[in-house]
């Protein structure tokens, strides 16, 4: 059994699309590029792949990992060579490489996700800078996440790896967050705009909102070079 | 083009519904097409991108240089509401143009509750609903699927049928399409609709004026344009090894009603039973070879990356070599551990066994279709299954260690008796009995789903009044007291549906002005329950003076014209008479699949003729 680990995106056109389909495309994508997966035992053998932290519907992402088995060794590039055009438009292949060693779960490793928020202003700018100054500021912040079956407060800045990082050019508003994940729990991007616009007051139109995940570090380091 | 913004795409649920870019969808520069198709089934993306006949088309119209081919599907209510409150006309999943520009808009109608689906997506469009009413710039809409064996209470929304199977037709239509653009549209709209009804399987329902008797009954048709045929013969392959089928289907991004490879092993079905349209409407059985479907299936399993593959057609087991074909499937894609299913088992031990092997397990539910409960009833409709069938059958499913069965049944089937519901709860109790013989303990669930019969157009019971809704759900009530055995689970359709849909397939031209107000008073996705509404249908048949029950619940004397005779299968009148007559005195009628043809008139009618690899002679 050998173990590699994939650098890959999540553009625009699956932007909507659940984890869960994601992974199914992955695997579907595996299939096609006819690599020898490796298969779980048992009467339902699922084939093993695994990724790192599950994204948000409607955020794209350039930072998705995936480690999967195969049951020969082949080498990388040649993976990458029959893997890349059978992947469906929305998904890039960036890197790819050999698991050395024993690690921890994908899952496990990361600590910590970057995210830039592109969002229309509505307003002016040094209103912007006010409310991304006082959430800042902010000891603590409080988060209602509501689900269908209950409402869970969320102390957010917990999470916040550093300061959010504002930078106004034309009418748009870009932020940069630091967002950490911890085996506790972590905090959404979309949430922490909803935060700003409703409890602080940044002047933007939340609904045309375009989040995209720029990094997926652990201890400062991507997963690629964790291995 | 229409671009939808990521404030609409976050407002509804399931987003991935409308933005397209699927494996396998393809993209074409329109300006380069002569002819530009938009393929519908009128329903949510999850259940229309399930539909193997529009796939089907999709390949055989983007086969062709000059065509293309995109697909649309329902958008679900919350898209409506969005789309309708910024004025976005229907897209293309594709290139996302608007539909109104598309040449060709087609529709597969499976089933009459997806009528209203239609005149919302015209008018989400932009394209008048009435034909009468489109302008030369409008696409032609074309309707296919079962539904065309009576057309009539579509027909004025509809420029044009294809009868039958498209794979020809499609490719006729678009050589038509393109004879009279570079004629300069010689003639108009109309123009080109006399060059479509030329084409063998093509019914333009403009041709034809309704008649109806003093009684209200349908008469006669009466020919408005020389090109109106008086009889529209299906149209069907001969040749199933030679004909397109899927190689590359769209794979979509999110889960679908059947997300895996469909496997089409065959067309038609001769067991007879009386109740079923598609019994008729395919006939007759044309196979594959098995040649073909190892290939057919390896090209699938590598275009699209599934691990999951339907054997589909209307009764799979009957495939004249499924035991060989199912484990040469099973050893050609062992190592790619894809795994095999057959949508509809047969009532013996031979499926189960076959079900068995192909680990078609997670041993939670078989199911299988008796369809009535005493075997009068079953000899009545022409079920070749006795009670010791269905015994058996569950008894090897038991063995093999399934804890769960359901059983399909109908209510309101002609010379049906109260006797005949009570049988329904008395053989239920047998098949829980025979688990508890075998293993001798309890622990099995039996579920019984029992629907309202609907008369159908080119059936034997074509003529047979549908009970009402009163007598219905007496029959329910019935039933469930009954039912006293804690292992059965009984569950029934809403008969209102039912009757509906009951006047819907045996109804005339008069049914288009009910259909147009049940729409416009918000009648949509009507097939689903929880969207169904049937105030509006009744206000509809209301407004418009008609009683539904004149459709459904009215017994056709035997020698009144029926209003869908014209766009046919290809069945003889004789043939449905005398099977009618014979249902009455509960008297069978073999499959002429292997054993005498029963003169239904198909085969020569179509000049087609049966395809079994288990014939000698093929
Ligand atoms: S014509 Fe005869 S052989 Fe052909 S489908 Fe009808 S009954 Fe069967």
């Amino acid at each position: 059994m050998v173990k590699y680990r994939v650098e890959i995106t999540k553009d625009d056109e699956i932007r909507y699309i659940s984890h869960l389909d994601y992974a199914a495309l992955m695997q579907r994508a595996i299939c096609r590029a006819h690599l020898p997966a490796a298969y779980s035992e048992g009467f339902n053998p699922h084939m093993k792949i695994a990724f790192a932290s599950a994204l948000a519907v409607g955020v794209t992402s350039d930072a998705e990992y995936m480690d999967m088995e195969l049951s020969e060794p082949l080498d990388p590039s040649v993976i990458a060579e029959r893997l890349a055009p059978q992947l469906p438009a929305g998904v890039r292949l960036k890197r790819l490489k050999a698991v050395e060693g024993k690690h921890a779960a994908l899952m496990a490793e990361v600590d910590q996700a970057v995210y830039s928020v592109e969002v229309p202003l509505q307003g002016n700018a040094e209103d912007a800078a006010k409310a991304v100054d006082a959430f800042n500021a902010a000891p603590e912040v409080v988060y209602h996440r509501v689900t269908p079956k209950k409402t869970r407060e969320i102390e957010v800045k917990q999470y916040m790896q550093g300061k959010a990082a504002l930078h106004v050019a034309e009418q748009s508003v870009h932020l940069l967050l630091h967002i950490r994940i911890t085996s506790s729990g972590s905090i959404k991007p979309g949430e922490i705009l909803a935060l700003l616009c409703h409890n602080f007051g940044l002047p933007v139109q939340e609904s045309l909102a375009v989040i995209h995940r720029q990094a997926l570090l652990s201890k400062g380091k991507t997963p690629m070079e964790l291995i | 083009m229409v671009r939808l913004t990521p404030d609409i795409l976050q407002a509804v649920a399931k987003p991935a519904r409308y933005t397209g870019q699927e494996w396998n969808a393809v993209h074409k520069e329109h300006a380069a097409m002569k002819c530009t198709f938009a393929l519908s089934m009128p329903d949510v993306y999850e259940v229309g991108m399930s539909n193997l006949g529009i796939k089907i088309l999709y390949e055989v119209l983007n086969q062709r240089e000059d065509t293309v081919a995109e697909r649309v599907y329902t958008p679900w209510i919350d898209m409506e509401a969005e789309m309708r409150t910024r004025h976005l006309p229907l897209f293309s999943l594709e290139s996302f143009t608007e539909i109104a520009a598309f040449d060709f808009l087609g529709f597969s109608l499976q089933y009459e509750m997806i009528y209203t689906n239609v005149l919302n997506m015209l008018d989400l469009a932009g394209i008048p609903l009435r034909t009468a009413e489109r302008g030369e710039d409008m696409p032609f809409v074309i309707g296919g699927g079962p539904c065309v064996y009576n057309t009539e209470p579509v027909a004025e929304f509809f420029d044009l049928f294809v009868i039958g199977e498209g794979e020809e037709v499609l490719s006729e239509l678009a050589d038509a399409f393109i004879a009279w653009k570079e004629q300069g549209r010689n003639g108009g709209r109309r123009g080109f609709l006399r060059r479509a009804a030329a084409i063998a399987g093509v019914y333009v329902p403009s041709f034809y004026q309704a008649e109806y008797a003093e009684d209200g009954s349908f008469l006669q048709w009466q020919p408005l344009e020389k090109e109106a045929r008086p009889l529209i013969y299906k149209r069907v392959i001969q040749d199933m090894d030679a004909v397109r089928f899927t190689e590359n289907p769209v794979v979509p991004y999110i889960d679908i009603v059947h997300n895996r490879i469909m496997l089409e092993l065959f067309r038609g079905c001769t067991r007879g039973c009386r109740f079923c349209q598609a019994g008729i409407a395919y006939r007759p059985v044309r196979e594959r070879s098995e040649e073909k479907l190892r290939a057919l299936a390896r090209q699938l399993v590598d275009n699209t990356g599934y691990d999951e593959m339907s054997l589909t057609s209307l009764s799979s087991a009957d495939y004249s070599h499924l035991g060989e074909l199912v484990d040469q499937l099973l050893a050609d894609f062992r190592e790619e551990k894809v795994s095999f299913s057959l949508p509809s088992l047969r009532i013996d031990s031979f499926s189960i066994e076959l079900a068995h092997k192909m680990q078609q397990v997670r041993k939670s539910g078989l199911t299988f279709a008796p369809e009535a409960g005493t075997q009068r009833l079953r000899d009545v409709i022409n079920k070749g299954v006795t009670e010791e069938n269905l015994l058996e059958a569950v008894s090897a499913a038991y063995r093999q260690g399934w804890k769960a069965v359901k059983l399909y049944f109908m209510m309101g089937l002609p010379t049906e008796t109260d006797e005949d519901i009570i049988g329904i709860a008395e053989l239920a109790k047998k098949v829980v009995d025979r688990y508890t013989a075998i293993k001798g303990r309890r622990g099995v669930k039996v579920n019984i789903s029992v629907s309202c019969f609907v008369p159908k157009a080119f059936t034997p019971f074509q003529w047979f009044g549908q009970n009402s809704l009163a007598e219905f759900e007496r029959k329910q009530q019935l039933l469930k007291a009954h039912i006293r055995d804690r292992s059965i689970q009984f569950s029934y359709h809403d008969a209102r549906v039912s009757l509906l849909e009951g006047a819907l397939a045996r109804g005339d031209r008069r049914l288009g002005a009910v259909i147009y107000e049940a729409w416009k008073a918000g009648a949509k996705f009507d097939g689903w329950t929880d969207q169904f509404r049937y105030e509006a249908w009744t206000q509809a048949f209301e407004k418009c003076r008609i009683d539904p029950a004149f459709y459904s619940e009215r017994e056709r004397p035997l020698t009144e014209p029926l209003p869908w005779e014209h766009t046919t299968p290809g069945v003889s009148r004789e043939f449905l008479l005398r099977e009618y007559q014979k249902a009455l005195q509960a008297s069978l009628t073999g499959d002429c699949r292997r054993s005498a043809c029963n003169a239904c008139g198909i085969c020569p009618n179509l000049g087609v003729k049966i395809v079994d690899w288990g014939q000698a002679n093929g």
